[in-house]
């Protein structure tokens, strides 16, 4: 008994030890991500910014009543990052005949997903990039994470995003500007994978509806290249190689602007390849783990970007719900824009 | 308000706005024109011996220029000293700003030299030197130097007891002064940690494949010794390794390649042979050369120069190996998985 009392005396202290060498071994956050504005315990992020005065003001952008689809139908042959994957199981076992429930012959029939949450029409969560172990708001994720779910910042802690939303057609902005370089595989005139998207570019797309940018808002850029996506499987390696985005100029400004998310009809958001090859995905990092500032990919723009034309006005209702996944990073989402 | 008045205040805005807009041309920085006739862009060719692609060079510089105040004018010099002459006569013409020439031929070079200098535009060689240009080149023999050094180290650390040989393989038979430079740093490598140890030299001629089988008869010679074998390119590399497993030899080699081209490198779902999740591999790593980043090292030179800054006289590259332990941070890949 003395001797089982050492050891465990002994390997108590090990593990204290242990816990303590691993609580040395991680990053110190605060030299690597910025704090939130929203305090030390925010897990919310940019979402806090959609107060009821914002959610309020943006139902003024409902005029017609007209509602314009912005997700992509989630099916098998769309592209899909790496090596993501997305499959549905059907349960339909009670359709064989005398599979039926009661007398009333009652059927029923659901699905298993079995799908990485990043797919599709898409919402990146403050969970989904950091700065080696660091994440929104300097959290030490290293504590945080269990092999199935995150302890802090999953999709849970959003607020909904009931908001205005504002979609900016860079396509007609680099067309105006007279500098579209298109790429062929696009059917219609879209910015060629590579193209850096400034804060010059997306000021001018603002200006050309009259449009000014107001804190809460969430952005959408139409840039052409979601074409690729409809045209899945055939253009999936074209879509996926790279992307036209926004550079690292652009998304300081974006967040200067104090917008909730950032969309595109992109994999991506930001340019594919980044302006210096050496960062990865640096757009990403100064979004979501700096400034807590949503990204939503693989937005079908076009029709929302149309309507904008057709009757001058770029701003609408968002309509976005995100649902309440406990500790997960990200999830796909249907949006629509409500005029 | 009287019309007078609105006279003046729409002379007065009219004029504020001149003003402005004038602020705003001036806040703008100076766009320069800038010319970069590339060595061979001939599909298939590869560069300086190496696994690099003149399309993958010219890309770099089209990545590059996105965001420096430059815009670019290429020209293929197609490996052609005489259509590198007419192509540096036409950046003459076209008065571009700058002119950043990679051409090998020494007596083209000289001429292309004189001609850029009578014109009055500056000019920048890659990889070899023009008499009174700025010159960015690969350091050849440093990082052969790295590659002998790595195997070298590997060695002492694993192999200390055992009887070793070394191999340099590749088209050890180029003539070219970078392959020589390169043959010439490995060897320097591999005696700063192993002074008794003198390569073999094992000739491709310039055929990965034939690497292989060059490879393959060599071990059959080395039955007990451990092997170190020092590739000049990555096709060489990965050709070598098929030999090693064929051979049955995996416990009794490694390689250190040369490059760091897309051919032993890749993205987090390619699975490439140089990859975080393949520590294991015999193929220790490979020296980059970073022919992928041309533009981004070499437009800053280019810029500074057009600022009338001074640059200096040669700038070389920095060449590291790339491991597994290193090749997500010096490469990040864009499809994660």
């Amino acid at each position: 008994m003395k001797h089982e009392a050492i050891i465990g005396i002994a390997l108590s202290a090990l593990a204290l030890f242990g816990n303590l060498g691993i609580a040395h071994a991680q990053s110190d956050c605060k030299t690597l991500v910025k704090p939130s504005p929203f305090g030390p315990d925010d897990q919310i992020g940019a979402t806090n910014r959609i107060t009821p005065a914002v959610t309020k003001a943006a139902a003024a952008e409902i005029q017609t009543g007209v509602v314009v689809p912005m997700a992509f139908n989630l099916v098998d042959g769309v592209p899909l990052f790496g090596t993501r994957f997305t499959k549905t199981i059907l349960t339909s076992a009670s359709l064989v005949p005398g599979g039926e429930y009661g007398k009333n012959r009652l059927t029923y029939m659901e699905d298993t997903y079995l799908s990485q949450s990043h797919v599709g029409t898409h919402i990146d969560g403050l969970g989904h990039i950091g700065i080696m172990d660091c994440y929104y708001n300097q959290t030490p994720m290293g504590k945080f994470v269990t092999q199935n779910y995150l302890k802090k910042l999953g999709l849970e802690n959003l607020k909904t995003f009931a908001t205005r939303g504002v979609v900016i057609d860079m396509v007609k902005v680099f067309q105006e500007a007279g500098k579209l370089k298109t790429n062929s595989a696009c059917r219609t005139p879209c910015l060629d994978g590579g193209t850096v998207i400034t804060e010059a570019d997306i000021q001018a797309g603002l200006k050309m509806y009259n449009v000014t940018l107001r804190e809460g808002d969430a952005v959408f850029l139409h840039t052409g290249w979601g074409d690729l996506f409809m045209q899945f499987p055939a253009e999936n390696a074209t879509y996926a190689k790279s992307a036209p985005g926004i550079g690292k100029a652009a998304a300081a400004w974006l967040a200067g602007q104090r917008v909730v998310l950032v969309g595109t009809d992109t994999w991506v958001v930001e340019v594919i390849p980044s302006e210096d090859t050496m960062e990865a995905f640096p757009v990403h990092a100064m979004l979501l783990t700096d400034n807590g500032i949503h990204i939503v990919e693989n937005v079908r723009t076009d029709l929302i970007a149309a309507e904008a034309a057709s009757s001058k006005r770029a701003t609408f209702f968002l309509s976005m719900t995100v649902p309440k996944a406990v500790g997960t990073t990200g999830t796909f989402v249907n949006i629509e824009a409500i005029r | 308000m009287t019309a007078l008045q609105m006279k003046r205040r729409h002379f007065l805005l009219a004029t504020l706005a001149i003003i402005s807009s004038a602020r705003v041309a001036s806040a703008e920085p100076r766009r320069f024109r800038v010319a970069f006739a590339n060595l061979n862009e001939e599909p298939g060719t590869r560069i300086d011996g190496l696994g690099f692609t003149g399309a993958e060079i010219r890309r770099s510089f089209e990545l590059a220029s996105r965001s420096l105040p430059v815009d670019m004018i290429y020209y293929d010099n197609g490996g052609d000293a005489e259509k590198a002459l007419g192509n540096a006569k036409d950046a003459v013409s076209s008065m571009v700003d700058l002119l950043i020439e990679y051409n090998s031929d020494a007596r083209a070079n000289a001429e292309i030299g004189r001609e850029l200098k009578t014109a009055g535009i500056p000019l920048l060689a890659v990889n070899y030197s023009i008499p009174g240009a700025p010159l960015y080149t690969a350091d050849h023999i440093g990082a052969g130097r790295i590659a002998g050094q790595a195997l070298g180290k590997f060695a002492k650390e694993n192999w200390s007891d055992q009887t070793l040989v070394a191999a340099i393989l590749g088209d050890i038979s180029d003539p070219s002064a970078s392959v020589t430079a390169r043959i010439q740093g490995v060897t320097e490598g591999l005696r700063q940690e192993l002074p008794d140890l003198s390569p073999v030299h094992l000739d491709s001629a310039g055929h990965p494949v034939r690497a292989g089988g060059v490879l393959s008869k060599f071990l059959t010679a080395q039955t007990r010794r451990k092997v170190l074998v020092a590739t000049l390119d990555d096709a060489s590399a990965l050709a070598a390794k098929s030999a090693v497993e064929a051979a049955g030899r995996i416990s009794d080699c490694v390689i250190v390649s040369q490059g760091a081209d897309r051919s032993i490198h890749g993205g987090a779902s390619e699975k490439k042979e140089i990859d975080p999740a393949n520590r294991g591999s015999i193929v220790l790593g490979s020296v980059a050369y970073y022919f992928d980043r041309y533009g981004y090292e070499i437009l800053p030179i280019a810029l500074r120069m057009l600022r009338g800054e001074q640059v200096p006289s040669q700038t070389s590259t920095k060449h590291i190996l790339i491991s597994a332990k290193n090749v997500f941070l010096e490469y990040p890949p864009y499809d994660m998985n």
